[in-house]
């Protein structure tokens, strides 16, 4: 069986693979809104940045990350820079859970995201308030954290899946 | 404890300034542009706003593209649920329409009207133009209600732009490009219109929900009982952001426990929206315009003529087939009349023979009895006891049963 690096361009594409997908979703704004659930969203983009940087993913550069919060305050209509903030203090938390963590456990990886992303949250919706005046709905974040939260561990299967095919 | 502390300095001090060696930038490095990057972004400097413009332009159309197969199921998954109500729809717009037509000639004259007293009262000539902008980016946001299209400042779109769809308001422009603006809904939280509730003419500031409805506010306490289902909401002009007159929604009443809430239900759905009109306003000074005012008026007194002419035709012919209609009906009340009067003459004979028929009874039991107790009513010489016969004593007597002090 040929193996998925003797391929070469398949496997580059292949590796690139959570890239491609981060900024698919800062431009599409992947939350399945369009189902019309009341309050129901969740950011996939916090979940892709969190799980692979924290396996410090080679292939995830914080400066493509830091373009990627850009694209995604362009497209929601935030003010430039939010976004990015957000995305570079996740790398900061992964960095530094990396370092403190012996044995990686995921349990601990899921609340410790709950915990990272509920400050992060909380930062987001006090300087968009405090500082620019915005209007925001505290229920919308709170239901957008706790359903980020429950879908980080159906997508770190599928990530340990893709992460598996990349090592085969 | 102090190696505790030491291990966490290091800790950080390694997430904050580590770089491996696929990393360009160091996340502290990159924390800062951020920061950098936010109070640039808030600095109206001329420099900012071009590059702001810029990025903005490519990030919309890559979103636009990036959007594609998402939209084409969405859009498929729509199209398959609108086909299976068109022909109801159908038949139900083709008599909307014909309603319409008939209120159009007089909307029309409405809005000359109304045109010819703005000039009067204002120090410039406003002239409208309505372009048609495709949404290019829709996302439906929890946190912010806006939409993208593809107009920007090279066709004339100014911050503070009213968007239609059909008639009716949908938002207004708050950030221009070249070829694309972003357009802040009614239903945003941060959207704020100030409006007319007709027939109550009660003036209020609706706010928008971050749902499919907005808020009513800014009225006085109690005033909001008079609103009705069919009270209607537009906007009121007030403050120059958005135009007078403009439909956006009908009140909409909830009532849990006792409790009533107000709500404006808006015309236009936004989850739906694919085009929308963007309408460019152009004012012209009076005083170096008067040469032009002098020939435009006549434009509008002409075609306000021309319209008169067509509703007193309308009129005159309405007037032609109600009195076909009123002879009509003429002749149907005559005839009518006529019968009730048949009628009448009849019943007066069956009543006659009727009466006549009871005349006719009582005599034939007369007679009857009047063999059976004729010997007892009747005088006789030796005994003065009975009554002459054909008296009415003795027609008495008879139907008595031969009773004679009864």
């Amino acid at each position: 069986m040929t193996s998925l690096k003797t391929r070469g361009l398949f496997y580059k594409a292949y590796s690139y693979l959570p890239v491609i997908f981060l900024f698919v979703s800062v431009l599409n704004e992947f939350d399945f809104n369009y189902l019309n659930l009341d309050f129901f969203s969740f950011n996939f983009p916090f979940i892709l940045i969190f799980f692979f940087t924290l396996k410090d993913f080679k292939n995830i550069d914080y400066l493509l990350v830091f373009l990627a919060g850009l694209i995604n305050d362009t497209v929601i209509g935030l003010p430039l820079g939010i976004s990015s903030l957000s995305y570079m203090l996740i790398c900061i938390a992964t960095s530094y859970f990396r370092n403190i963590t012996i044995r990686p456990n995921p349990v601990k990886d899921w609340f410790y995201f709950l915990l990272i992303i509920s400050l992060i949250n909380s930062l987001n919706y006090s300087i968009l308030t405090l500082f620019f005046s915005f209007n925001l709905i505290l229920m919308n974040y709170l239901v957008n954290t706790f359903f980020t939260f429950l879908f980080y561990i159906i997508f770190v299967s599928i990530f340990k899946y893709y992460l598996k095919g990349l090592d085969d | 404890m102090a190696s505790s502390r030491d291990d966490f300095i290091i800790a950080i001090r390694s997430a904050f300034l580590k770089k491996s060696t696929q990393q360009k930038f160091s996340l502290l490095t990159l924390v800062f542009f951020s920061i950098f990057i936010i109070v640039l972004s808030n600095l109206d400097l001329k420099a900012v706003r071009y590059l702001k413009i810029g990025i903005n332009e490519l990030v919309y159309r890559s979103s636009f593209v990036v959007s594609i197969p998402e939209n084409f199921i969405k859009n498929t998954y729509k199209d398959i649920k609108d086909y299976t109500t068109y022909f109801r729809e159908y038949r139900n717009i083709k008599e909307e329409l014909s309603e319409f037509k008939s209120k159009d000639i007089s909307s029309e004259i409405t809005q000359y009207e109304n045109k010819e007293l703005k000039e009067l009262i204002n120090d410039y000539v406003s002239s409208s133009n309505k372009i048609l902008a495709k949404i290019i980016v829709d996302h439906d946001s929890p946190f912010l209600k806006s939409i993208i299209i593809n107009k920007g400042s090279k066709d004339n779109i100014k911050i503070g732009t009213n968007i239609y769809d059909q008639s009716y308001l949908v938002g207004r422009v708050i950030e221009v490009n070249y070829k694309t603006s972003r357009v802040l809904l009614l239903s945003d939280l941060n959207s704020n219109v100030p409006v007319t509730i007709a027939p109550e003419n009660i003036q209020a500031i609706i706010t928008g929900s971050g749902d499919d409805y907005a808020d009513i506010k800014y009225i006085k306490q109690g005033i909001s009982d008079q609103f009705s289902e069919e009270s209607i909401v537009y906007s009121s002009g007030t403050g120059a952001i958005f135009k007078s007159g403009i439909p956006i929604g009908k009140i909409k009443i909830v009532e849990n426990d006792q409790i009533k809430k107000f709500y404006v239900d808006f015309y236009s759905d936004f989850s739906q929206l694919k085009y929308v009109f963007a309408e460019i306003i152009t004012k012209t000074e009076l005083e170096k315009a008067d040469q032009q005012i002098t020939d435009n008026q006549q434009e509008p007194i002409d075609a306000k003529l021309k319209l008169l002419e067509d509703e007193l035709a309308i009129i005159e012919q309405s007037n032609m087939k109600f009195k076909d209609e009123n002879e009509k009906l003429k002749s149907q009340v005559n005839y009518l009349n006529n019968k009730i009067i048949s009628f009448q003459n009849e019943t007066e004979i069956q009543k006659e023979t009727i009466k006549q028929f009871n005349i006719d009874t009582e005599e034939l039991e007369f007679l009857r009895l009047n063999l059976i107790y004729s010997q007892k009513c009747q005088s006789r010489k030796l005994f003065n006891t009975g009554f002459k016969v054909g008296t009415p004593e003795y027609k008495k007597c008879i139907m008595n049963k031969g009773k004679i002090n009864d």
